[in-house]
């Protein structure tokens, strides 16, 4: 394509083809705006509970996000999926339970744990993995129609409200969230 | 996991698994957007908006085809929306040693003169002719796939690849005479 | 007089029983705090009220770690608002619309609204009834918050409240005023509910 290997335009080009390197932190960005925008509502239930149950591989690849010193940065999701009549409000007990999925950003956590209304507060019983190293933690748990009040539980010592949930009343001095689930 | 795998899993509800894609394209694609769009904030925000459009319209992702090119086609549509900001420069290129390694020319210039002169060359094109070029040279497209991307016809393709050539390596030339 | 009083005791006798052996309640709390808090969950249960969402609310507290006055008051204070959306939303209630009614009036909505609600939306509150929270915890008004919901509340299907609620907080998130943000989407959302025909 170029006239003789000492041309410029080469030259240029073998220059703007060398790697760059973004800013890490992006990705967290662009979880936080999907998490926290409409959610992933518009995925049907179907196929979600029969891929749950294939054991597949977690993978986790390095993601390369800077850590910081203390900061926790709560970023969550839950999905509503909709119900077989497409969203249709059903009488209560009409309904069965929905898989709703949890997602959380807790950079430098060594464990997180989803705990609510849904399991009696029990800080043991649901206990999030993490889907990367760069601090994304989920997990996807049925829940029957109504309001649910719940929070993360990061290293077993520290609550963590839903920065994109909204925030349930404050009786015990630390931060609960609410999802609503609908029938 | 292929990023195919993955794709279908986030379709399948797995939010979080996403975060792995844009893990892998990060890169990739923000190459791509610096260089259309001449700095990093723009290159940065173009990235974003293309990731979060991607896995809003993942239904419409065909699974039988690759997912990257998908992604990409997304990306570039983007860069044309966002115009080329000249005011804003930075230093773009990080890597300094691997391209130490590749300068063919006998006396490598000082790399943030070069990088700059680039970045100038760059400016210099009209946004379609840069494109196709970025497209070609840089990403290594053919031009049928680059037609497909871009909805332009491959004749038109050539002939926009050409004139940018022409018009860098007519700048290029300036340049390093002055 | 001991003939007049006996079967008052044994009629009390029974729900307290079976609060108390709730293992939830045994596991987690002390004794003191077990003890107050069934009190104020049998009282709710021979009102008629939802007792889980009492139950929950103790469990909360001892996760927490939070004392027992607070636990109990946190309980106490759940059983009234729980008996005001009832009288609010009426008897026949189900369980989680008087949960979501509840969460409501802590918001600051009032309970007049609730009936009103009720009164124009044939199916189930639940959904609304956490929207129209979710919309005064973002800032809306709470005056404003029901003004919208309600003008949704006949025509919208739960889905279509729930987007709405969403398109609100987003608009807020952007920096609109929250009143306004609801007053501006609420047209819209009027609009599209009446498009897509009945619930």
């Amino acid at each position: 394509m170029f006239e003789h290997d000492n041309d410029a335009v080469q030259r240029m080009v073998e220059r703007l083809r060398a790697p760059v390197e973004m800013n890490p932190a992006l990705d967290e960005r662009v979880m936080a705006r999907i998490v926290s925008a409409e959610g992933s509502s518009r995925w049907r239930l179907g196929n979600l509970w029969a891929w749950l149950r294939r054991p597949r591989p977690v993978p986790v690849s390095p993601l390369g996000l800077l850590v910081t010193a203390a900061a926790l940065a709560g970023v969550a999701v839950w999905w509503h999926g909709t119900s077989p009549s497409g969203g249709m409000s059903q009488p209560e007990g009409a309904s069965g339970p929905a898989p709703v999925q949890f997602v959380v950003v807790a950079r430098g956590a060594s464990s997180v744990a989803l705990v609510g209304d849904f399991n009696d507060w029990d800080t043991g019983r649901t206990p999030m993995r993490l889907t990367s190293q760069g601090g994304i933690w989920s997990v996807v748990i049925p829940l029957t129609p109504g309001r649910h009040r719940y929070a993360y539980l990061v290293n077993g010592s520290r609550w963590l409200a839903d920065p994109a949930a909204p925030r349930a009343p404050d009786d015990f001095g630390t931060p609960s969230s609410v999802v609503t689930v609908g029938g | 996991m292929s990023d195919e795998g993955i794709a279908r899993r986030v379709r399948s509800g797995d939010t979080a698994a996403f975060a792995e894609l844009v893990a892998r394209y990060r890169d990739r694609l923000g190459r791509y957007a610096l260089h259309m769009l001449g700095n990093r904030e723009d290159a940065e925000e173009a990235l974003q908006d293309s990731f979060v459009r991607a896995y809003r319209s993942l239904a419409r992702w065909n699974d039988t085809a690759p997912f990257g090119p998908w992604l990409f086609a997304i990306l570039v549509n983007r860069c044309r929306t966002t115009g080329r900001r000249t005011a804003r420069r930075d230093r773009i290129f990080v890597r300094d040693d691997v391209t130490l390694s590749t300068a063919p020319a006998p006396e490598a210039p000082d790399h943030a003169e070069w990088d700059d002169t680039i970045r100038r060359a760059l400016d210099r094109l009209a946004p379609a002719s840069r494109e196709a070029f970025l497209l070609k040279h840089v990403e290594e497209l053919e031009y049928d796939d680059m037609a497909r991307l871009t909805g332009v016809g491959v004749s038109a393709l050539k002939m926009r690849v050409k004139r940018a050539c022409d018009e860098l390596r007519s700048f290029l030339t300036e340049v390093e005479h002055v | 007089m001991r003939a007049a009083t006996l079967p008052l005791c044994i009629g009390l006798l029974v729900p307290v029983t079976l609060a108390a052996q709730d293992p939830r309640l045994e596991r987690r709390l002390d004794a003191g705090t077990r003890a107050a808090v069934v009190a104020v969950i049998d009282s709710a249960r021979a009102a008629g009220l939802p007792i889980e969402p009492l139950v929950d609310r103790a469990l909360e507290g001892a996760a927490k770690h939070a004392d027992s006055a607070r636990i109990v008051a946190a309980v106490s204070l759940l059983a009234t608002e729980l008996a005001t959306a009832r009288a609010a939303l009426g008897p026949s209630s189900s369980p989680p619309e008087l949960d979501a009614g509840a969460s409501a009036l802590r918001a600051g909505v009032r309970p007049s609204d609730l009936t009103q609600l009720r009164q124009r939306r044939p199916q189930s509150l639940t959904v609304a009834l956490a929207a129209l929270t979710d919309l005064v915890v973002s800032g809306v008004p709470a005056d404003s918050a029901a003004a919208a919901v309600l003008a949704l509340a006949s025509s919208a299907r739960d889905d279509q409240i729930v987007d709405f609620r969403r398109a609100v907080e987003r608009d807020i998130a952007l920096g609109a005023p929250p009143a306004a943000a609801a007053t501006v989407r609420v047209n819209a959302a009027v609009r599209a509910a009446g498009r897509s025909g009945k619930p």
